[in-house]
């Protein structure tokens, strides 16, 4: 009997306050954003990693244009033979997603003879198309950055929020009409080498060590890290939290200066990015560096530099070993079929896409919406620039185009809005991971891939109820090794600068973020995730042991405990609760333990 | 009359499997294409008959038998199983059969250049090996069998052998009469084996017809044969003889030639060889070879068991000493694609519901 985790705690006639549930006022494709209702307990949905903070009534623009509308468009268009893509139903601020199936074997065998038009030339010629559409993302964001927003009237800027809003929805376009097919035909890949006898821990490596637009920036703030060392600045580092440290180095002057000159030079060329993916809530690290300075500050903590270029040989080495030792059990036959496999995937690379298109369009393509909405907070004398993330579309339409006013009404709204944004900030770590009719198994290849809903996910989570406290954890071997520390459990990238070197990585899911982070973890456990999501790709090109899809690693592990990361296996071991070691749990520890 | 003695080397090959059963008839068709056999004869399925006539063990087998539907209990069919078994191996041979075979047996002895030789005793009943009924490994099988008397006595056990419960059960099941398939029993020359095992010209879990997979132990194959070793695993692509894989198996059990009972028996393996590789690549490409060349004369994936001598030189043959065809339940049903097409894979791998 399939297990139903109700949806009742989410079903409420107050939501966001001032706004009632029902929704639907944004266009939609095939099945809008909504809050839950009874008959969603029929369907499966899980809570995605991507917003672990929630989303503000603006940022949920994001969950109209970029999830519902993008994913359903794309796999219409593709078309995707068994789904229609994935739609999202809201518990308080935190999205749930469900891909919407095709059910009727008829369509599904259409939509397949479709895709053998549509998918070959796609791959074939992925490069210039890639390169077109990167093209007309940069010259959308080129448009944006050189608008002068504080020469325009409020309605020129109303009308730029507007123009920000189609760009962000028809990046998010693209972004799933590209990653559909990639993710397919990878898949398919995958499912070869599988059939072929190819060990799944294997395959990850066949397409790894090619250089993407995050890297290099990873690759810049070690730099800036080495220069900072270099520049005998590691004790103002050391002294100051991450968000004194600029005034800090400003207020020394001399090499710090010099430093901080060439940190913002960084800024400017790699800065233009939120701290996590979509959301109009986060600041570009132009707007605020704290996590520059605070990554640069773990970094320094380490003894040495990462040797990005060691990494990265290793990488390419431990590819081409990879593929030569795969090749070397396969008959000539089955080497045909991998060879065209291991071509069409490579041309068209879905591990390095997953992590080069972020770069254009998850960490940046919402900034101008945000720039505008903090140029009429600015211009309608909210006085706090967030105030206006708060609102929903139609209101700040209605106050750009001066059909209503920002009084104290207004202003009392968005003070309860904020509130209730921090109420389900706080429910956070206990919310479930999923709701609703939890199946067997999942086949979409999106929800296996990037969200790591797979057999053992599902199992973990159907399990959880019996209250059985797991002391080995399994989840997808994603990055091979084994790491051994500190587990510390972060439900929110913000925490990342309580990591020290040599600790252990627990969370929901990393997102490209995250990514300097693995330079200094001994290893990452994420609830989430399969072989192709951020910590298993950065996890591969970082050869940091990661183990993804783990089910309920944030709840099964504590903060402070000592575990074991297996990712050959898959295997997370718990070896010591942090009750059962000397000192506690240390809550952001100054020194490092085991490891 | 037929005859009651077929040598491998003299009989037609045509009429080789009608007279000797499946598994001896075979042997006698393989040496013409250029495959090694063992020497050796066949007591052919008329030898069987006029026995049972003779001895009217024809009333006596039906009598016990009578009865048992293809419904029959276990109990039931054991209990007429040994009935029929008790008279099969109280009724002396006629005098004259048995000197015709001890006398084949003399001969074959002579031409091995020895006294009392080694052979192997395989039962060959007609129509075992059947595309429908395999009878896999339920005839006996006696290896190292050695001087006349002993022949007799083995010869008349896989006579009994088509009355085991297994078997008995098995025609059962499979809605056969015994009389449709009388017993032939082949005495072949016993290789003195370094090593052996079964080679397929196919994967016998996939289906794929692009390798040979051979699984091979030291010694003879009888533990490999009937699952009492995990053996070497070697996997040989057949369009260009490479090795895929070699797994070296932790083989705990060999079969080899015990001189005080002579006869082939199970023992534990010495530990100097239980983590040993069996073949080295030359030994492989033999067995290769020779597997290749039945499939090519069958023209369909074979099951072979060979052996390889201990006084084998390099660029020798491998020596067979059965053959069959293999019926591929995987192919066929869901076959892997043979070039790149990414929506059929997608469709295949990705999309699966």
């Amino acid at each position: 009997m399939a297990t139903v985790i109700p949806v009742d705690q989410f079903i409420s006639d107050e939501w966001y306050p001032g706004f009632k549930p029902g929704y639907g006022h944004a266009p939609w494709y095939v099945d809008p954003v909504r809050t839950f209702c009874k008959e969603d307990q029929k369907a499966f949905w899980f809570l995605d990693f991507h917003w672990q903070r929630g989303l503000t009534p603006m940022g949920l623009i994001f969950m109209e244009d970029g999830y519902n509308w993008s994913t359903q468009l794309a796999a219409e268009q593709m078309p995707l033979p068994p789904g229609r893509g994935l739609t999202c139903r809201l518990g308080g601020t935190h999205p749930y997603g469900s891909a919407i199936p095709v059910d009727d074997p008829r369509e599904i065998s259409q939509r397949a003879r479709r895709l053998e038009h549509t998918l070959p030339g796609l791959l074939r010629d992925f490069e210039p198309i890639w390169g077109r559409m990167r093209e007309e993302i940069k010259q959308g964001w080129d448009y944006f950055c050189d608008v002068d927003l504080s020469a325009l009237s409020l309605a020129e800027l109303r009308g730029n929020l507007i123009q920000a809003r189609r760009y962000h929805k028809r990046a998010w376009e693209i972004h799933f009409q590209v990653m559909y097919p990639l993710l397919a035909n990878y898949t398919g890949f995958y499912g070869v080498c599988t059939e072929l006898g190819l060990h799944p821990a294997q395959i990850g490596r066949f397409l790894q060590g090619y250089d993407t637009k995050i890297m290099e920036t990873d690759r810049e703030l070690w730099r800036l890290a080495a220069a900072a060392r270099a520049a005998g600045l590691e004790p103002v580092f050391a002294g100051h939290e991450a968000d004194g440290i600029r005034a800090a180095l400003a207020a020394r002057g001399g090499p710090a200066g010099a430093w901080l000159t060439r940190l913002d030079d960084f800024l400017q060329v790699y800065g233009w990015r939120t701290e996590g993916p979509a959301d109009i809530a986060l600041p570009s690290w132009i707007e605020d560096p704290t996590p520059v300075l605070g990554m640069i500050k773990t970094f320094l903590e380490k003894d040495t530099d990462h040797d990005f270029e060691a990494a990265r040989a290793a990488a390419v080495e431990e590819r081409e070993t990879a593929v030569d030792a795969a090749r070397s059990v396969l008959t000539l036959e089955e080497q045909r079929l991998f060879d065209g496999g291991l071509a069409s995937c490579r041309a068209a690379n879905f591990p390095w896409w997953q992590d080069d298109h972020n770069f254009y369009i998850d960490l940046r393509v919402i900034l101008p919406m945000r720039w505008a909405c903090h140029a009429i907070a600015d211009r309608i004398g909210a006085g706090r620039q967030d105030d206006t993330l708060y609102l929903f579309w139609e209101e700040i339409m209605d106050l750009s185009s001066g059909r209503r006013r920002y009084d104290a009404g207004l202003r009392g709204l968005v003070e309860q809005r904020k509130q209730y944004f921090d109420y389900w900030l706080q429910q956070r770590p206990s919310l479930p991971k999923v709701v609703g009719t939890i199946p067997e198994s999942v086949n979409d290849p999106i929800l296996i891939e990037i969200f790591g809903l797979n057999s053992h996910f599902l199992q973990a989570v159907a399990a959880a109820g019996s209250g059985s406290q797991a002391k080995v954890l399994t989840g997808v071997p994603a990055s091979k090794g084994v790491g051994r520390g500190i587990a510390r459990v972060l439900h929110d990238p913000g925490g990342l600068h309580r990591l020290s070197p040599g600790e252990v990585l627990v969370c929901e899911s990393t997102s490209p973020n995250w990514t300097p982070a693995f330079a200094k973890i001994a290893a990452c456990v994420c609830d989430g995730g399969g072989t192709l999501s951020h910590a298993a790709i950065v996890g591969r090109e970082y050869r940091v042991p990661t183990v993804t899809g783990v089910g309920l690693a944030t709840t099964l592990i504590s903060d402070g405990d000592e575990v074991e990361v297996d990712g050959t296996s898959g295997q997370v071991t718990v070896l010591r609760p942090a009750a059962a070691r000397p000192g506690g749990v240390p809550p952001a520890p100054a020194g490092q333990e085991g490891g | 009359m037929p005859a009651a003695i077929a040598w491998l080397d003299a009989i037609d090959p045509q009429r080789a499997i009608r007279a000797c059963g499946a598994k001896m008839g075979r042997l006698a068709e393989l040496p013409p294409v250029g495959v090694r056999v063992p020497q050796g004869f066949a007591v052919t399925a008329d030898a069987y008959r006029r026995h049972c006539a003779k001895t009217d063990l024809d009333e006596v087998i039906d009598a016990a038998l009578i009865g048992l539907g293809s419904d029959a209990e276990a109990a039931g069919i054991e209990t007429a199983a040994q009935a029929v078994q008790a008279e099969l191996t109280s009724r002396e041979m006629g005098a004259d059969l048995a000197g015709l075979i001890t006398g084949a047996y003399e001969e074959l002895s002579s031409r091995c250049l020895g006294i009392n030789f080694p052979v192997a005793v395989r039962s060959s009943a007609i129509g075992e090996d059947s595309p429908t009924a395999s009878f896999a490994g339920i005839f006996d099988t006696y290896l190292g069998v050695c001087g006349g008397d002993q022949v007799l006595e083995a010869v008349r056990r896989c006579w009994a052998s088509l009355f085991s419960a297994r078997a008995v059960a098995y025609r059962l099941r499979a809605g056969l009469h015994h009389r449709d398939m009388p017993m032939a029993v082949g005495v072949l020359e016993l290789i003195n084996a370094q090593a052996s095992g079964v080679a397929f010209s196919a994967s016998p879990v996939t289906g794929k017809t692009d390798r040979v997979v051979i699984e091979t132990n030291w010694g003879w194959g009888e533990a490999v044969v009937a699952g009492r070793v995990t053996p070497d695993h070697v996997e040989v692509g057949k369009a260009d003889g490479r090795i895929l894989r070699y797994q070296v198996a932790a083989k705990k059990v060999i079969s080899a030639f015990d001189y005080a009972a002579g006869r082939v028996v199970e023992s534990d393996m010495p530990a100097q060889l239980a983590d040993r590789r069996v073949l080295d690549d030359e030994q492989i490409a033999a067995v290769v070879d020779a597997v290749l060349a039945i499939e090519r004369y069958y023209g369909y994936p074979v099951d072979v068991e060979w052996v390889l001598d201990k006084y084998r030189r390099a660029g020798e043959p491998a020596c067979i000493v059965q053959a069959r065809p293999v019926t591929l339940t995987n192919a066929g049903t869901n076959p892997m694609p043979t070039t790149w097409d990414p929506a059929a894979i997608a469709t295949k791998y990705a999309f699966k519901r």
